[in-house]
């Protein structure tokens, strides 16, 4: 079947809006694309699926015109074109509709949608009732219902989607590429969205569409191409396909044996049952044993970094327990899920681990000052043996403690970070993605690591989109989708199959 | 496999840092090197001491000011705060003596700071705008207090606290440095003043670590507050008057002492050395200014330009 859909693929060379061949990508050495091929036709909904790290996003941002491609052809309608600038794809009707949206929050639909081009009167000054009812026309004609003065930071997220959209079009764009738009989505939301695709494909504009949620492509797309590890490993109608294929063509490849060793774990450390927050997730249910680790793995969005915010205190659950050590807990805050042993290293260093101007030494222990506190005074001695030994343990390679921690490598800052939780001397242990945007070496040591405190008896949940991570690491795997428990994985259960098919596939529990 | 710290190498965030520690010493040796160059007169002990007393209110007012820059905040209230407190003093010394008027005038200035820093803190009010707020309410109770016309201090030990000396040293120069060494331990040597840097430089982060962020930035503008009522002892003392206007224009003098003290307004960088440091520099450029009879509204020239020539410098080093 699939021999049939590529020949209908690459027959339509001349009516392609847009077709790149033979893309290819490397970054230092590192192939990211290799021997790419792609045609979007006028009036189609064309899906690009992949795992994290297949080359979706390099290839979007070739044609965006962010990256120049190190050898492949690019045509516009049939012409060879090189794409110098976003500027330049966006001259030849390129556009991408990113996740974060760059609009002005105070600034009405209208305003967005003219920003920089605004009809004026004869005096300089913006000309309004031509700019409302210019607005008016190409909202209607779009099917977008929405109140047009109102600041569009008022609006929903997926009517913001659209105005941006509203704004590519009235910009003239004919291909559009939509990066994860249905990622910050809820149902309703995804509804309308997909019946302004429709409409948009009915105006003979081309559209990409990304998304990691495979239900959906089987929902609007027309075909579908399959990347993994930088390759083409399927283009299809979508018609002629099913899941499993989709699944075989994005996995593909074997995975080292989970881990035949099973952990022998403890007493329970922490139940979550019926956990909720408001918003973010609902009914959340799994717990851990001492000496044993809990994958929880899911799609970006799909609240797992939400729950562990709201078992160390962060967010206040609106229903549900935790329980800790068969206790049940309330958790106020940091302080509160420290004394009862929990720990939690952040996924976003950025924003809430690190204090960037601050000496390393500082980062490590402030988490737990009273450890050093004598007579209300700091004993800077003690501290800095602390820390020292800390350093040498997780084999922090720095020139000194005093220096700031901004000037360390991403993998070192992360093990400080660690250093942090584990001076609170936790029972529990949360890890948030720990080892993003960390280099191989120091994944290493921090996979290690985690294995060496599993080893000592404490209970860790592994938050992770690395298949491989959470496969490599987890005695079992929970695997959440769109805010809720989508399956608990056994060991022996838990695959990359399983897990994918949990993460992003509606109505099927493993 | 383990790798010992090595001590000797010299990166680019060091030699930042080490400007930062060093930089404003520098700048004063260097302004002190230009004053006593262009006046004989100015490295002398009793001009010396003389600058060391001038300096002393806006410098005890600059201590307090650190603690809240630190945490990425701002006091704009701490002038009208001391105003409160020299009213409170002079109103209450004539009946019931230095024993109950200090310690109330100072609790006045303490409870302002407080109600600062439970609005910052609980009620999530910016900084700016609640000092703001607290500028001229605080201004407005002591203008209340007195009815407008000033009062007459008469109490004569009293009037010792902001001329007398001790030890060859004036009193206000000895208020100053005590509280220069008690904020200097606590910001250094306790977990609070530790925790006031962590908040500077990550109020999330900070809280996630398990710092009690809120009642720590509330303590810090009661800090302020409270120095401030300390600045105003010595102001009171110093004019023997206690007029509602006292110390209307000084938080600006309190904050540009700060920042030439090289204190981030960011946060989470700085010291309180450094705010007595530049303290001095403002203060002998304002001696060696009157020393060579610069028009006293030139001078306001010369400090402005130095604020910003600071500020400048110290973005320069950063970035470095």
């Amino acid at each position: 079947m699939s021999n049939s859909s590529d020949q209908a693929a690459t027959g339509g060379d001349a009516t392609a809006l847009l077709e790149v061949r033979g893309l290819r990508k490397s970054f230092s050495g590192n192939v990211v694309l290799s021997d790419v091929d792609l045609a979007v036709l006028a009036g189609e909904v064309h899906a690009i699926v992949g795992e994290n790290g297949a080359g979706k996003s390099t290839l979007i941002k070739v044609l965006a015109g962010v990256y120049q491609p190190d050898a492949g052809q690019l045509f516009r309608e049939g012409r060879e074109l090189r794409l110098s600038s976003p500027r330049a794809a966006f001259e030849h009707g390129i556009v991408v509709i990113h996740q974060e949206l760059s609009l002005a929050p105070h600034l009405s639909a209208g305003e967005n949608i003219f920003l920089g081009h605004y009809p004026t009167t004869r005096l300089g000054t913006i000309h309004r009732a031509r700019m409302h009812r210019r607005t008016r026309e190409l909202l209607d004609t779009l099917g977008i219902s929405i109140d047009q003065r109102q600041p569009v930071g008022e609006l929903s997220i997926a009517q913001q989607q659209m105005v941006e959209i509203a704004k590519a079009i009235s910009l003239d764009a004919k291909v559009l590429i939509l990066d994860e738009p249905t990622a910050v989505l809820d149902e309703p939301m995804v509804k309308t969205l997909f019946a302004l695709l429709e409409r948009l494909k009915r105006r003979g504009i081309g559209l990409v569409f990304i998304s990691h949620h495979l239900e959906e492509i089987f929902r609007v797309a027309d075909r579908v191409t399959v990347l993994r590890d930088g390759v083409r490993t399927g283009l299809s109608a979508v018609r002629d396909i099913t899941q499993d294929w989709l699944v075989a063509k994005m996995i593909g490849r074997e995975f080292p044996p989970h881990q035949v060793q099973v952990r022998s774990s403890g007493k329970p450390a922490l139940e979550v049952e019926g956990l909720c927050v408001r918003g973010a997730f609902e009914d959340v249910s799994f717990s851990v044993r001492q000496g044993e680790i809990v994958g929880l793995a899911g799609l970006v969005g799909a609240g797992r970094s939400e729950v562990a915010q709201a078992i160390v205190g962060i967010t206040r659950p609106s229903a549900g327990s935790i329980k800790v050590f068969g206790r049940v807990a309330r958790i106020a805050n940091s302080n509160a899920a420290a004394r009862l042993g929990i720990a939690y290293v952040t996924e976003d260093r950025k924003a809430f681990g690190l204090l960037p101007n601050r000496a390393v030494r500082e980062n490590a222990t402030i988490s737990n000052l009273a450890r050093f506190r004598r007579f209300g005074f700091l004993k800077r001695g003690e501290e800095k043996a602390y820390v020292q030994r800390l350093i040498e343990r997780l084999d922090v390679r720095l020139s000194s403690m005093e220096a700031e921690i901004r000037t360390l490598s991403g993998g070192n800052q992360q093990k400080v970070l660690i250093g942090r939780a584990l001076a609170v001397e936790p029972k529990i242990l949360i890890f948030d993605e720990p080892t993003r945007g960390v280099d191989i070496g120091a994944k290493r040591e921090i996979y290690a690591f985690i294995e060496e405190l599993v080893a000592g008896g404490v209970a860790i949940v592994l938050i992770s989109s690395e298949m491989e991570e959470i496969l490599r690491l987890s005695d079992r795997v929970v695997v959440m989708r769109r805010g809720r428990v989508a399956a608990t994985l056994s060991h022996g259960e838990a695959n990359e199959n399983s897990i994918m098919r949990a993460a992003a596939l509606a109505g099927e529990s493993a | 496999m383990t790798h010992p710290i090595r001590r000797s190498s010299l990166n680019v965030a060091t030699l930042a840092m080490i400007w930062r520690r060093v930089g404003v010493l520098v700048a004063l040796a260097l302004v002190v090197a230009v004053a006593s160059f262009l006046s004989h007169r100015f490295l002398t002990v009793p001009n010396l001491l003389n600058v060391l007393r001038q300096v002393a209110i806006v410098g005890i007012l600059a201590l307090g000011m650190t603690f809240v820059i630190l945490t990425r905040g701002i006091d704009l209230s701490v002038g009208s705060i001391l105003g409160i407190s020299v009213v409170l003093y002079a109103g209450l010394l004539e009946n019931h003596g230095m024993l109950v008027a200090i310690p109330l005038g100072v609790c006045a200035a303490m409870a302002a700071g407080l109600v600062n820093g439970v609005g910052i803190s609980y009620a999530g009010i910016p900084p700016f705008i609640m000092t703001l707020g607290m500028l001229s309410f605080a201004r407005g109770l002591a203008f209340i207090y007195t009815g407008g016309t000033p009062i007459p201090i008469l109490n004569e030990s009293f009037y010792d606290l902001g001329n007398g000396y001790l030890l060859g040293i004036p009193i206000p120069s000895l208020i100053l440095i005590s509280v220069l060494v008690a904020s200097g331990i606590v910001l250094s040597l306790t977990p609070f003043g530790r925790s006031i840097y962590a908040i500077g430089s990550n109020e999330d982060a900070a809280r996630l670590s398990g710092v009690p962020v809120r009642f720590y930035k509330t303590l810090v503008y009661v800090i302020s507050g409270g120095v401030s009522g300390l600045a105003g002892l010595v102001y009171a003392s110093q004019l023997s008057i206690g007029t509602p206007i006292a110390g209307q224009g000084y938080e600006l003098d309190a904050i540009a002492a700060v920042v030439v003290g090289g204190t981030s307004l960011f946060g989470g960088k700085g010291s309180v050395v450094g705010t007595f440091l530049g303290t001095l520099i403002i203060g002998v450029l304002a001696n060696i200014l009157n020393l060579t009879g610069v028009d006293p509204f030139v001078q306001q020239l010369f400090k402005g330009a130095l604020i910003v020539l600071a500020v400048f410098i110290m973005t320069r080093s950063n970035r470095a």
